[in-house]
């Protein structure tokens, strides 16, 4: 892509506070699973409204996913996608001993649980380093259960471009795995330029 | 006589913000490293007192640093500063030979809590 | 604004919104313990906010599910975040009566609960408050629309399926219509075909009959020749006899004559048959010969059966019947193709047994095979337009209903009796004369 959506400055310093995030995310979920996460190393691009879908689609791998979507508003306006590896689910039941209670219901219901508490600390702790005052939707199912390529329509993206923000969570001897993505669009991101330039300031 | 600090970290604005929450009266020389790999080859060519090692990092990571130096006698102190604070990373490291866990983002009246501990600065 | 205290007028101002709201709103301490239960709360449950307050919420309210709940308000307390339930996936938190007592809907109130963490002091999260939203009659219009939506999709599969069929039909059409094309055209070359074969076959006598004539000369010459006396022309003779093998001619000559017969007769009959069978002239009901018309079916289709079946025919005396002859025709063809196609290759030879007869008012055409049988889901389903047993594109499963139509139409009945790994044999009954009026 061409367009240079935010400079390298920018895009060092919101790689270290998107590591820093996904560390409280990860330590969020270690304490709600009681097991040790296996965290990535943040990734930021910026990708062309049509190639989301299928960025989604080579993040998540083949075979087929789930993916809970939750809005962040405020200073920072954005949406979190956080997109399950297939068999998460049953995985994340096993390890809060649930039994063989889980249902279809029961099994979104932990989806979405778990992305709650991860977009909460992953965003809650960037918003905070940014000092940006920021609010959350409810989280709400985008696909359950469906080909990695058709997670996400490109006709449904509003945005003529985003910027996108990785982070991988994984659990040591688990199937459990999933992929936290944030995505800003165009018109947002002058407002967390904004942001990221006076953090580096304020260094 | 002046301390020689490593800062490994991938990030240049973490080494940044680390540099920065180092007291600015401890005497000391910093040389910087991206990775596991130029960490080690720092090491290697000896002198350091002090190495602050981040955790997450491409190609090589910094568990595989501190596997590394405790095969190679480790005669240096390893501050670990991390973004990965679960209970589970810092009790790792520490099993591991770093004396410290710093979380990121670094909070300059820890890492002064750290050094005078270990009677770095007074 | 959060520097100065709020004033006693503000504090008052907040109670009340929090008493009043149509939300509910209730609050928790770390070990379960009621802090907060607004006027929502009470009027839904039963329970007022002086029974509540200080009282462990699971102990007034066992049917919560509390091992889910505990986790839920855990995580809320040491994370410090939001966390929420939806109605679609939980209905419902608190088990309160749904809004509608009289009109009716759903069993019980349906919620989205939001878990907020609260800090009275300092950072830490000493109450959870929970805020309750009533989410039933989006519910019940959610609802609404899923079975409306599940009608509409049954009735678009449905109107596939249709198309489908129609589709089918269509080709089916063209098909039938190609077939009578080429049936016309079939019957005018068999017409003009005929005038050539007609006056070849007369040449052909008149030719044989001189043949003979010329061969009784020369055998009449033939004691002759001792009595050539001229060398040179005796010489020529027995030159020109051996150049001609004439022994040879005159032995092959009336062979082939006799195969030419035998050839012209051939096309004659294929001539005739498919005159028979196309009936171009003959589209009106008259009164057919059905022994006829299904030997002149079966030459029709024989290349599709000498090298599968024998054919034994067993034919009974018939009286002429009424009927349409081009369509019965039609049926024997159809009844005599299914019979081929149902033979087991693998097994060798089969064998298609025709035979005819005739009771009281009524003739009967039958068709038998040694074939492979069908099972009684086949037997009741094989009348039906569309049903085939072939693979996709190899049968239209129109044969055996156009027959049924056809039988229908003359005022008979198909009898069929199949047994698996045996062979199958449908029998047509037709009366002899239509009743009054006579159909179309």
């Amino acid at each position: 892509m061409s367009m240079e959506i935010i400079n390298s400055d920018q895009r060092d310093a919101l790689q270290e506070i998107a590591n820093i995030g996904m560390g409280q995310a990860g330590a969020s979920i270690a304490q709600v699973l009681g097991t040790f996460v296996e965290l990535s190393v943040p990734q930021i691009r910026a990708v062309d409204a049509a190639e989301i879908p299928a960025t989604l689609a080579a993040l998540a791998g083949d075979g087929v996913a789930s993916a809970v979507r939750q809005a962040f508003l405020g200073e920072l306006r954005g949406e979190a996608i956080v997109i399950f590896a297939e068999h998460s689910a049953s995985d994340l039941a096993d390890l809060l001993s649930y039994g063989d209670a889980l249902d279809a219901p029961a099994s979104r219901e932990l989806l979405l649980d778990i992305s709650n508490v991860l977009v909460g600390a992953c965003l809650g702790g960037i918003a905070e380093l940014l000092r940006a005052e920021i609010g959350f939707s409810a989280p709400s199912l985008l696909a359950d259960q469906v080909a990695t390529s058709k997670l996400l329509q490109a006709d449904a993206i509003a945005a003529r471009c985003a910027l996108l923000v990785e982070v991988r969570f994984g659990l040591e001897k688990r199937v459990f795995r999933c992929h936290l993505v944030m995505l800003m669009p165009e018109d947002a991101i002058t407002a967390l330029r904004l942001a990221l330039d006076r953090f580096i300031e304020e260094l | 006589m002046s301390v020689s600090v490593l800062v490994v970290d991938d990030s240049p604005m973490a080494r940044k913000m680390l540099i920065r929450a180092l007291p600015p009266d401890w005497d000391i020389t910093i040389t910087q490293a991206a990775n596991g790999i130029e960490a080690l080859s720092a090491y290697r060519q000896g002198g350091l007192d002090v190495i602050f090692l981040d955790l997450n990092m491409p190609d090589m990571d910094g568990y595989q640093v501190l596997e590394a130096l405790r095969r190679e006698d480790l005669n240096c102190l390893v501050i670990v500063v991390s973004a990965d604070i679960q209970d589970a990373a810092q009790a790792r490291v520490r099993s591991m030979g770093a004396i410290a866990f710093i979380k990121k983002p670094v909070d300059p009246a820890r890492v002064k809590a750290v050094l005078m501990e270990y009677g770095l600065v007074l | 604004m959060n520097s100065s205290a709020p004033s006693a007028a503000s504090v008052a101002l907040l109670q009340s919104l929090v008493e009043r709201i149509d939300v509910g709103i209730f609050a928790v301490d770390r070990a379960g313990s009621v802090a907060l239960w607004n006027r929502f709360m009470a009027v839904h449950s039963g329970k007022s906010s002086a029974n509540m307050l200080g009282q462990n919420l699971f102990a007034m309210f066992p049917e919560l599910p509390r091992p889910w709940l505990e986790k839920k308000l855990e995580s809320v307390f040491v994370l410090g975040n939001n966390a929420f339930t939806l109605w679609e996936l939980r209905p419902y938190l608190f088990r309160f009566p749904h809004n509608r007592p009289l009109t009716g809907g759903l069993d019980a109130m349906r919620q989205n609960v939001t878990f907020l963490p609260l800090r009275t002091s300092g950072g830490e999260v000493t109450l959870v408050c929970g805020t309750i939203f009533d989410y039933t009659d989006t519910a019940m219009a959610q609802l609404g629309l899923h079975d409306a939506i599940a009608a509409l999709n049954q009735e678009k599969d449905a109107q596939r399926q249709l198309i489908a069929k129609l589709e089918t039909a269509q080709n089916q059409l063209l098909q039938s219509e190609k077939m009578a094309s080429i049936g016309q055209l079939a019957a005018g070359i068999a017409h003009e075909i005929n005038n050539p074969v007609g006056f070849v076959n007369s040449n052909l006598q008149t030719l044989k009959k001189y043949c003979e004539q010329m061969l009784k000369l020369i055998a009449a010459y033939q004691p002759a020749e001792a009595r050539i006396d001229d060398p040179e022309i005796l010489a020529e003779i027995t030159a020109i006899k051996r150049a001609l093998d004439l022994d040879f001619l005159q032995e092959d000559l009336p062979d082939l004559i006799k195969e030419s017969e035998d050839g012209l007769f051939r096309i004659k009959k294929i001539v005739e048959d498919l005159k028979d069978f196309s009936h171009v002239d003959e589209a009106d009901w008259q009164h057919a010969d059905l022994n006829a018309g299904l030997d002149s079916t079966l030459n029709v289709v024989w290349n599709e059966v000498k090298y599968k079946a024998t054919v034994d025919k067993n034919y009974g005396q018939l009286p002429a019947v009424e009927c349409l002859a081009a369509q019965l025709n039609q049926v024997f063809m159809n009844l005599i193709v299914n019979a081929v196609q149902s033979l087991d290759e693998s097994r060798g030879m089969g064998t298609i047994t025709l035979s005819t007869g005739h009771q009281d008012d009524m003739v009967w055409v039958e068709v038998k095979d040694t074939g492979q049988g069908m099972s009684e889901d086949v037997q009741k389903r094989i009348f039906e337009p569309f049903f085939t047993t072939k693979p996709v594109g190899k049968g239209t499963g129109l044969g055996m209903s156009v027959s049924y139509n056809i039988v229908q139409k003359h005022h008979g009945r198909i009898e069929l009796a199949s047994v698996i790994g045996e062979g199958t044999r449908f029998r047509i009954w037709l009366p002899v004369k239509q009743g009054e009026p006579a159909a179309q």
